[in-house]
C-alpha cells in the first residue's frame, strides 16, 4: 500500500525566494494494493511531480509518503517506472533496453535474458529483438519501455503519461494490451494521463488534482466491472464519470 | 543507398578528374618554373615511396610525435571532458582555461616550449598535445551534455549507482561525440606535427619539405604534402571504421 500524508513540494528552494514554486500541497492519497489509480488535472498541476517523488527520484519538502510502512527515501525494488518519453537507450537494441533494470539490479545474464525475452514476447515484440529503438514506431517504443520495467517484477508500476504522445488508435491498443496484462497479473498502478477517457478506463479510482499548487480536488470511484471492455465506452455510468471530471476540469482550465 | 554512393563516388570522380585536367592544362601553357605539373607531382609520390628511402625514415620519426602526442591529448582530454560534462564544479573550473586554449593561437606559443623542453621528442609530443587536446575535451562535454536527462533519470529509477550511470548511460550516450572530437583532434594534431617540424625543430617530414623546397623541388613538396594527406584520410578512415561499429546508434555528427 502506498500512503501518502500532507506532502508538500517546493521548487527553486525556500532561500530562493520569489522564484520558488509550490508545486503540490498537502496531498493526501492511499492506492491500496493491486489498485489501478489514474491521476488526472490541468496541465502544470504537478502529477508528474507527484510521480517522481513517489518513485524516489526526487526529494520532497513536507509530509511523508511510505510503501508498505516504510518510509520512501530513493528509489526501490518495489518500484519501476515508465516514462512518457519512453527512455530508451538509442544505441540498444530491444533486448538490452528490456534488460536494463534486471542488470543494474544484479540479475545474471542468462536470467535476465530469459525474463526480458519472455516480456519482450508478453508485449507482442518477439521479432523485435535486435531492432534499435530509431527502427520502431512510438508504440512499439512503449512496449519495449513496458516490458523493461515489468521485467524486474515490481510491486508497483508509476506510469508518468505513457501513451500521452501516441496517436489515438495506438493508445488505445496499448490501453487495451496494458489492461489484459493488468488482469493477468494485477501490480498496483499510479498512471498519470491528460485524457479523460483513458482516466475512466482504466482505473478503478481517479484522483483528479487542482491547478498549482497541486492539491487532491477529489477521488472519484470509478464504478465500471472488470474486465474493461471497449463496449463500456457508450455505458452511461462511463459517460457520468466522464462528464463529471470535465465539468471539474473545464472549470479550472479557465484560469 | 550502393546507388547513391555509386553516384557520389562518381561525381567525385569527375571533379577530381576537372581539377586535375585544369592543372595539367594551365601548367603546360604557363611559364611557371616551380609549379609542378600533376603528372610530375605523382611521379614524385613514386620517387618518395619507392626509390627515395628517406621518405620512410621521416614519415617513422613525425609518427613518432603524432601518435604519442595523440595518445597523450586522448588519455588527458577525454576524461576532462567527461568530468566538466557531468560535474558542475569541474566545468566551472574549467571553462576559462578551455576558453583560452580555444582562442589561443598555438603557434607562436612553439619556440616556448622548445626553450623550455629542448628540441628533442618531448617538445614535439607536447605541441601536438597543444593543438589537439582542447578540441576533444570541448566535443566530449559536449556529447555528455547532450546524453538525454530522462535516461539518467530512467537508471536511477532502477537503483543504478553513479557507476553505472557513468558505464551504462553517460559514456555510451557521448560516444558520437567523443568520436568527433577525435577525429577534429587528429587533423588539428597532425597540423601541430608538421608545422613545429617545419618551424623549429626540423625532423621528420618538415625537414624532408624544407630541404625539398630548398633545392627548388618543387614536386617533390606537393608530394609529400599529399603523402601526409593520404595518411590523413587513412587514419580518420580507421576511425570511422571504428566508429560505425561502436556508435552506428547515432547520426554522422562529425564536421570535416
Amino acid at each position: 500500500m502506498i500512503r501518502v500524508r500532507g506532502l508538500s513540494k517546493q521548487f527553486g528552494g525556500v532561500d530562493h525566494g520569489n522564484g520558488s514554486v509550490l508545486a503540490l500541497s498537502e496531498i493526501d492519497l492511499e492506492v491500496r494494493d493491486n489498485e489501478f489509480i489514474t491521476v488526472i488535472g490541468p496541465s502544470g498541476c504537478g502529477k508528474t511531480t507527484l510521480l517522481r517523488i513517489i518513485a524516489g527520484l526526487i526529494p520532497y519538502d513536507r509530509g511523508e509518503i511510505t510503501i508498505d510502512g516504510k518510509p520512501v527515501t530513493g528509489p526501490g525494488p518495489d518500484r519501476a517506472v515508465v516514462f512518457q518519453n519512453f527512455a530508451l537507450m538509442p544505441w540498444a537494441d530491444v533486448l538490452a533496453n528490456v534488460t536494463f533494470g534486471l542488470e543494474i539490479r544484479g540479475t545474471p545474464k542468462d536470467e535476465s535474458q530469459a525474463k526480458a525475452k519472455e516480456l519482450i514476447k508478453l508485449v507482442g515484440l518477439e521479432n523485435f529483438e535486435k531492432r534499435l529503438p530509431k527502427e520502431l514506431s512510438g508504440g512499439m517504443q512503449q512496449r519495449v519501455g513496458l516490458a523493461r520495467a515489468l521485467a524486474v517484477n515490481p510491486k508497483i508500476l508509476l506510469m508518468d503519461e505513457p501513451f500521452g504522445s501516441l496517436d489515438e488508435q495506438t493508445r488505445r491498443l496499448l490501453q487495451e494490451q496494458l489492461l489484459r496484462l493488468w488482469e493477468h497479473e494485477r501490480k498496483t498502478v499510479v498512471f498519470i494521463t491528460h485524457s479523460m477517457d483513458e482516466a475512466v478506463m482504466l482505473g478503478d479510482r481517479v484522483m483528479l488534482m487542482t491547478p498549482r499548487p497541486g492539491r487532491v480536488k477529489e477521488m472519484i470511484d470509478v464504478p465500471l466491472k472488470r474486465p474493461r471492455l471497449r463496449e463500456l465506452e457508450k455505458s452511461s455510468a462511463f459517460l457520468e464519470v466522464k462528464e463529471y471530471l470535465w465539468e471539474n476540469l473545464r472549470v479550472m482550465q479557465v484560469e | 543507398m550502393k546507388n547513391d554512393a555509386l553516384q557520389d563516388w562518381g561525381l567525385r570522380l569527375v571533379v577530381f578528374a576537372a581539377v586535375v585536367g585544369a592543372w595539367e592544362l594551365f601548367l603546360s601553357r604557363s611559364q611557371n618554373f616551380l609549379l609542378p605539373k600533376f603528372t610530375e607531382m605523382v611521379s614524385g609520390l613514386f620517387q618518395l615511396w619507392f626509390v627515395d628511402n628517406r621518405f620512410w625514415e621521416a614519415l617513422y620519426i613525425s609518427n613518432q610525435a603524432l601518435l604519442l602526442g595523440y595518445a597523450v591529448s586522448l588519455a588527458v582530454a577525454i576524461p576532462l571532458g567527461l568530468a566538466a560534462g557531468r560535474l558542475r564544479w569541474m566545468d566551472r573550473l574549467l571553462n576559462p582555461y578551455v576558453g583560452v586554449l580555444l582562442a589561443m593561437p598555438v603557434a607562436p606559443l612553439i619556440p616556448i616550449v622548445i626553450i623550455a623542453l629542448g628540441l628533442g621528442l618531448s617538445s614535439r609530443v607536447f605541441i601536438v598535445v597543444l593543438f589537439a587536446f582542447v578540441f576533444i575535451t570541448v566535443n566530449t562535454r559536449a556529447g555528455v551534455r547532450a546524453v538525454d536527462p530522462s535516461l539518467i533519470e530512467m537508471a536511477k529509477s532502477f537503483g543504478a549507482s553513479e557507476g553505472q550511470i557513468w558505464r551504462r548511460i553517460v559514456i555510451p550516450g557521448a560516444m558520437p561525440a567523443i568520436f568527433a572530437g577525435m577525429r577534429i583532434g587528429l587533423g588539428r594534431a597532425i597540423t601541430g606535427m608538421v608545422m613545429v617540424e617545419l618551424l623549429l625543430v626540423a625532423s621528420g617530414l618538415g625537414r624532408l619539405l624544407l630541404e625539398f623546397s630548398g633545392r627548388m623541388q618543387s614536386d617533390l613538396v606537393f608530394a609529400t604534402v599529399i603523402a601526409v594527406i593520404i595518411e590523413a584520410l587513412a587514419l580518420l578512415a580507421a576511425m570511422r571504421a571504428i566508429e560505425r561499429r561502436i556508435a552506428r546508434w547515432a547520426p554522422d555528427i562529425s564536421v570535416g
